[in-house]
């Protein structure tokens, strides 16, 4: 235990005299999380949060144009432009618009639509009332229109989400307004039938089972995962917590050169208790870090304006995932510190192989999104299992139970490393 | 007994083309100060580092007071040993008494009288003063010194040390070669390299001169010196046995 407990000091008081190690460890993360977070708030936003501006020519002027108008702007989430300097807005100007890239949509409304719709509404209900032994009564165009379209014209720039997410927008709009029509033609027919009934007769409804959204998981927290402060700080504290290998690699590679590990292994006593004390240091430092770094997310993120971090409910789950963490990166640290002979092979080696790591890990963007191939692969990263184990715990209220495979792939990955650099200083003295 | 017996040592490093060690032998009293000298190459460095178990020899036998090094026996051998690295083995951000103390933490020494043992030896060096300083800021003097006293801690029977006054000005030699003979009064054991012969001749009771991993001759300088009427001092022996040629 004194071995142990001297080690420990011993690294304590090195660090503490290693300003730029300090830095490094503790200054860098928390201003690499702040950055992260505020330039990845503006993707990070909800669609909900965020206003389109969406052009529309209403060359129809009937129920169709005022429903879709309508209908985009009660969402909350779009713009409705349908005037340039208070005269309407023409064709040819929405499309040089979109062109030249001011705007990304413009929604075009053909004259007569509506007057089309209608017609087919009182077709069918004419149909139905013939059928039934009613006499057709409600007026029908005699050409129907096979060309007639509402017109998207979008900026080639546009994300293919964006587009997708428009168009069914507004093809349920039309639905809409087509079903309503329909409703109302069947209601008009049904009415002049029965002319007793008039004022008491019922409307039709047609929606009867909505949509309902509730979260799955402990807490009551909604939506927590698309903003950017939920993403970053987690993910960017792993990466942070990973470049601990740069200080350890360095403080081996020096204690072989400088003659001190000589010195250690002479010492009698088992040298893995030496290392054990190193260990646990650096594994104390990685949780140290960690923690300020949620903090940052707790309470400095909100004084930039951006959402307050999450936390889910098993507090110690989160600490057990940040141990987990840590004993991966240090072992990471020691392995890299064994097999690397100067500083300037393990530094290089240690960065460039942690920003692989963190990209294929899903650090930078969420894992889903990438490629099938490129998330086999990542989900062989340690990085990406601590993420999961994070976002198990903060994002899905989850438990250790729920965690726990992810624990044990990091521990083992852990012991794994710590096994191959013990082989390889055995094989070195032999 | 011996302090130290070699038998038969053979040792060739991976990849090398040429071996270090060359079935070496050689042995001392108990008690007694050698001198283990050779020209660069010869293979001190290597049986040094056999004889404290840092490196496995190849075939050979080792003993220190009768202990094998073994594998079953390395942690006894490690007790009785102090070894002096030809590098300054200490972490150079700490200063000479937390160094000190972390050393002697390890080997189970603690408290006021681990301070108390330190500070006697600080004194001894004559680096009172600069106890706290970090050694990084040290001259090259009081880093070999601070680098014996990181040997000793532990009171070991036998001191083992690398070219320990390589590099230093007269005056910190003179005080290194003061407490290997103070140290060697007090009955223990001490074996040391140096490319100075003068040194070695000025100290040693036995002198064991290898080359190309073999026993060249080992003996009393004085007697070694006698032996060849053209020789005036050892390093003419020296030179009589190792050659004249430049090796790197």
């Amino acid at each position: 235990m004194l071995r142990l407990i001297a080690t420990i000091r011993k690294e304590w008081l090195l660090l503490l005299r290693d300003k730029a190690g300090l830095a490094l460890l503790f200054v860098m993360p928390v201003v690499l999380i702040t950055v992260m977070a505020v330039i990845q708030d503006a993707p990070f936003k909800d669609y909900q949060e965020i206003k389109f501006d969406i052009l529309t020519v209403d060359n129809d002027h009937g129920r169709l144009g005022r429903h879709i108008r309508e209908g985009l702007g009660g969402t909350g989430q779009f713009n409705v432009i349908d005037t340039l300097q208070g005269a309407p807005l023409t064709e040819a100007q929405a499309q040089e618009l979109i062109a030249d890239g001011t705007y990304k949509i413009c929604i075009t409304i053909p004259k007569g639509a509506t007057g089309e719709i209608v017609s087919n509404a009182n077709k069918i209900v004419n149909d139905i009332s013939k059928r039934m032994g009613i006499p057709a009564q409600l007026p029908v165009k005699a050409i129907a229109s096979d060309s007639l379209a509402v017109q998207l014209y979008f900026d080639p720039a546009a994300k293919k989400a964006f587009k997708s997410a428009i168009r069914q927008a507004l093809d349920n709009f039309l639905t809409q307004v087509q079903t309503d029509l329909l409703l109302e033609r069947i209601q008009m027919q049904l009415r002049s039938r029965d002319s007793s009934v008039h004022d008491t007769f019922p409307t039709i409804r047609l929606k009867a089972v909505g949509l309902q959204e509730t979260m799955i998981g402990k807490g009551k927290q909604i939506d927590v995962i698309s903003n950017s402060v939920q993403h970053n700080v987690p993910a960017w504290s792993i990466f942070a917590m990973f470049f601990i290998v740069i200080p350890i690699a360095g403080n081996m590679i020096r204690e072989r050169e400088d003659g001190s590990l000589v010195r250690l292994k002479l010492i009698p006593g088992n040298y893995l208790s030496i290392l054990a004390g190193k260990l646990l240091f650096f594994v104390g430092i990685c949780v140290v870090q960690f923690y300020l770094m949620i903090l940052v997310g707790l309470f400095g993120m909100p004084l930039l304006g951006l959402p307050k971090l999450q936390l889910g409910v098993d507090h110690l789950a989160g600490f057990i995932t940040a141990v987990s963490i840590g004993i991966t990166a240090t072992a990471y640290g020691i392995l890299i510190g064994t097999l690397f002979k100067t500083p300037n092979q393990a530094l290089n080696f240690g960065a460039i192989s942690i920003v692989i790591l963190s990209a294929i890990g899903g650090i930078w963007i969420p894992l889903e999104v990438m490629p099938e191939k490129i998330q086999l692969i990542g989900r062989c990263s340690p990085l990406s299992w601590g993420l999961d184990a994070i976002n198990d715990v903060y994002l899905r209220n989850g438990n250790i139970r729920l965690i726990l495979p992810d624990i044990i792939r990091l521990l083992a990955c852990g012991l794994l490393m710590l096994g191959i650099a013990a082989r390889v200083e055995q094989r070195r003295i032999s | 007994m011996n302090s130290i017996e070699v038998k038969d040592l053979h040792k060739t490093y991976a990849g090398a083309l040429v071996p270090s060690l060359q079935g070496l032998s050689f042995a001392f009293p108990e008690g007694s100060i050698v001198g283990l000298l050779g020209p660069n190459g010869a293979g001190k460095t290597t049986t040094i580092s056999i004889l404290c178990g840092l490196v496995k020899a190849d075939s050979g036998t080792v003993k220190i007071f009768d202990l094998p090094q073994d594998a079953a026996r390395r942690e006894a051998v490690k007790r009785i040993i102090g070894i002096v690295p030809q590098q300054i083995a200490l972490f150079p951000q700490l200063t000479a008494m937390e160094n000190l103390t972390y050393f002697g933490n390890l080997y189970g020494f603690k408290g006021a009288s681990l301070k108390q043992k330190i500070t006697n030896y600080l004194e001894a060096f004559g680096l009172e003063k600069a106890a706290h300083k970090e050694v990084r800021k040290f001259s090259g003097g009081m880093k070999r010194r601070t680098n014996i006293i990181a040997a000793i801690l532990h009171d070991p029977q036998l001191l083992v040390l690398d070219e320990p006054t390589a590099g230093v000005d007269v005056q910190s030699r003179s005080m290194i070669l003061q407490f290997l003979r103070e140290y060697n009064r007090q009955g223990k054991s001490v074996l040391y390299t140096s490319h100075l012969l003068e040194e070695a001749q000025q100290i040693c009771e036995d002198i064991v001169i290898i080359d190309e991993g073999k026993l060249i001759i080992q003996g009393r300088p004085e007697d070694m010196i006698r032996q060849h009427a053209d020789c005036r001092n050892l390093e003419e022996v020296f030179l009589l046995y190792t050659g004249h040629a430049v090796r790197d």
